[in-house]
């Protein structure tokens, strides 16, 4: 590949913003949130998404610090408020998917933080 | 109106009250029939504790905190519906955190150099190699004020320029990655969630020193960072923004990761250069310092993962930026691995001059168990303890060592009163005793005796006389020792004695350990009054320790028991009696 300059680091920032998606889920995927079971959460969360089509990009992510709440993930879909969800289990990921994604719902009991509030 | 979204949290956590308020809650905008329009929502945790109920609205984000079954008809009616505050009962939350140095960690995937580009990524670099010399990239770090955040605080542009003084054909840069301090693990976090950052650091560090390597110095123990940084400087290489005339210009720089092999002492700096060089990871005397002789004899900068993490922003955002942030000598913010008896334990990075009381309280939640926090301890094996009275005393590299601690990188662990000082001393010791080199006999020799008396002590052994003996080794270790481990060593010691003395009395005089920690000085037995004969004490033992029957009641046999307080933990009655 040929060296980058200056003007290559912007072509590839905008390039990278405009991929940006609307809809995404991040999942912590440091040695605290693997401990905890993040890595079935996230491939748990690929074929889900996979296989009902919803158009949610996920994405993995570093530790965002709350370890005690581990498996941590950052879920945004439109028209709904940027939640951090803590403690998630399958069943909770099951949850995130039908009603936080299908249903435009939050979900009870494993919200940890609220980033942005639509 | 728009759809409205409700959130509910019992910042005392009693489930219920919150299951009522919740009921309540819910039957009010029944009765109002919004159903359709507003979604109840239990939260777990809302950054506030100790602040009864809480209830924060959206989309408006009102955040109301005290709040009473009372207020809800209001709450609907006002906030809900009319989309109006109600002042009385608003609470303002002020965000103690700051992540700045943590700005990457859980927003950029590690793995993806894209990614890091575009959140400003490479940036600061490429500015700097297109308009400013190092001496320009210096003097900005200057006004920055930045120190080292692996716990010296030696100033990070005076470390700078002393290397680049001096005259050489060859030399390095290396990135302090061999976190050990018990409990610590800021720097893993760092170089698992946000790699890049730290290249970019190496690099403008490299570019004001003049070197043309650089060295990744990761302990083994951590598998996930050594392959995500791996892949970063693959990435980095692939991208020829290492290399060659990296983005254009003259300037070249490789980077190559090594592993510590599990010793603590190479963390510390002329250790660490004997480790990469492929040596034994032994300490040896400064002057010279790795400024004038490091690596292979040639002129080395060391920086840790903060530090490192923290200069692309710095050089982006400029120094008199960071120099606004923080106390009169500690600029910036420092991360924290805030562990222990703490509700929230986790990473957490604050502004310098945020005080432990915030820290533990504010961000942590509080204590566990509804126990009272003790101590808070700060610096690992070579910190101290400091005692609940001094818990508003802000963080800072000077603040924190008039208290007999140190800032140290960034452990910080809470206590209880179930946390025996005379244990926790041994503890650090014990570390300290097993990883010294034991090249220097202040600290082989000291670090040994020292354990001995606080085994003595812990075992009800103790004299009056062995707490001068401990303060007088503490003291020639302090003066002796050849590297920053001996020399730091006793300071847990140091302070828990300072603090705590009483406890050791109590050790020493009552033969008795306050905290039921140390295993010879108190032993279990059931009171016959309150004992129900239900078996739970039986049924927990690994020992076998407890013997009887339903029918007789149960026993303790001394002999056979190991004190581990399993019966005492489990007993419904609160018939197990410790002393």
């Amino acid at each position: 590949m040929k060296k980058l300059t200056k003007d290559d680091l912007q072509a590839i920032k905008q390039e990278e913003l405009k991929k940006e998606t609307a809809n995404w889920i991040k999942v912590g995927l440091s040695t605290c949130g693997i401990a905890a079971g993040a890595q079935d959460i996230y491939d748990f969360l690929v074929e889900e998404v996979k296989k009902r089509n919803l158009g949610v990009s996920i994405q993995r992510c570093g530790c965002a610090g709350m370890c005690y709440a581990e498996p941590l993930i950052e879920v945004k879909v439109e028209g709904m408020p940027k939640v951090f969800y803590g403690k998630v289990n399958k069943e909770t990921a099951m949850k995130i998917v039908e009603k936080h994604i299908g249903g435009k719902i939050l979900v009870n009991d494993h919200i940890y933080d609220i980033r942005s509030s639509q | 109106m728009q759809q409205k979204r409700i959130l509910i949290k019992d910042t005392d956590l009693k489930k219920d009250r919150t299951r009522d308020f919740y009921t309540a809650f819910l039957t009010e905008i029944q009765d109002k029939k919004l159903e359709e329009k507003v979604q109840l929502v239990r939260v777990s945790d809302i950054g506030i504790y100790g602040k009864g109920l809480t209830v924060r609205v959206l989309p408006e984000n009102f955040l109301y905190c005290d709040v009473e079954t009372g207020d809800i008809s209001r709450i609907v009616s006002e906030s809900v519906v009319e989309g109006r505050p109600i002042e009385a009962l608003l609470h303002k939350p002020d965000d103690k955190q700051l992540r700045l140095v943590l700005r990457n960690c859980g927003l950029v995937d590690p793995e993806s150099i894209d990614d890091y580009i575009k959140h400003d990524g490479y940036q600061a670099i490429a500015t700097i190699l297109e308009k400013m010399t190092p001496e320009k990239v210096i003097e900005e770090m200057k006004i920055s004020e930045l120190r080292g955040r692996g716990g010296a605080g030696f100033p990070t542009w005076l470390k700078w320029k002393l290397t680049r003084a001096v005259e050489a054909d060859q030399k390095y840069v290396i990135c302090n990655g061999d976190e050990g301090d018990p409990g610590a693990y800021m720097d893993r976090s760092v170089l698992e969630g946000d790699p890049h950052s730290v290249i970019e650091g190496m690099m403008i560090a490299a570019y004001v020193i003049g070197a043309t390597k650089g060295f990744f110095y990761i302990r083994a123990e951590y598998p996930l960072a050594i392959e995500r940084v791996n892949r970063a400087v693959t990435q980095a290489h692939e991208y020829g923004l290492l290399g060659e005339n990296i983005l254009g210009s003259s300037f070249k720089l490789d980077i190559e990761i090594r592993l510590g092999a599990g010793a603590f002492v190479c963390g510390e700096e002329t250790a660490l250069i004997s480790s990469v060089e492929g040596k034994r990871g032994y300490p040896r005397p400064r002057p010279p310092y790795p400024s004038v002789k490091g690596l292979w004899g040639k002129p080395t900068v060391i920086n840790n993962v903060e530090t490192l993490a923290n200069i692309p922003l710095i050089m982006l955002k400029g120094g008199k930026w960071f120099s606004s942030i923080g106390t009169e000598k500690s600029k910036g913010s420092k991360v924290f691995a805030l562990t222990g008896k703490v509700k929230n334990s986790g990473l957490i990075e604050v502004p310098m001059g945020t005080t432990l009381k915030e820290i533990v309280f504010e961000i942590g939640g509080g204590g566990i168990a509804g126990k009272k926090v003790k101590a808070v301890q700060t610096g690992g094996p070579s910190g101290g303890v400091i005692p609940e009275d001094f818990i508003n005393a802000p963080v800072g590299y000077e603040s924190l060592q008039k208290l007999g601690s140190i800032m140290g990188s960034g452990g910080m662990i809470v206590m209880n009163e179930d946390d025996c000082m005379v244990d926790i001393a041994k503890f650090y010791l014990r570390f300290c005793v097993d990883e010294s080199c034991g090249k220097c006999a202040p600290c082989r020799i000291g670090g040994t005796q020292l354990l001995h008396l606080l085994e003595k002590i812990s075992e009800g052994k103790g004299e009056i006389e062995d707490l001068d003996r401990l303060r007088r080794i503490s003291r020639a270790m302090q003066k002796a020792a050849l590297c920053g481990l001996g020399q730091t060593a006793p300071n847990p010691v140091l302070s828990t004695l300072r603090y705590f003395e009483d406890e050791y009395k109590a050790h020493i005089v009552e033969k008795k350990c306050p905290a039921g920690r140390c295993a010879g000085l108190f032993h279990f037995s059931i009171i016959e009054e309150k004992c129900k004969r239900c078996g739970l004490c039986f049924r927990n033992c690994p020992v076998q320790a407890v013997s009887g029957n339903r029918d007789q009641g149960y026993l303790i046999f001394e002999e056979k028991c190991i004190n581990c307080g399993r019966c005492f933990e489990v007993c419904k009655f609160e018939a197990v009696s410790r002393g």
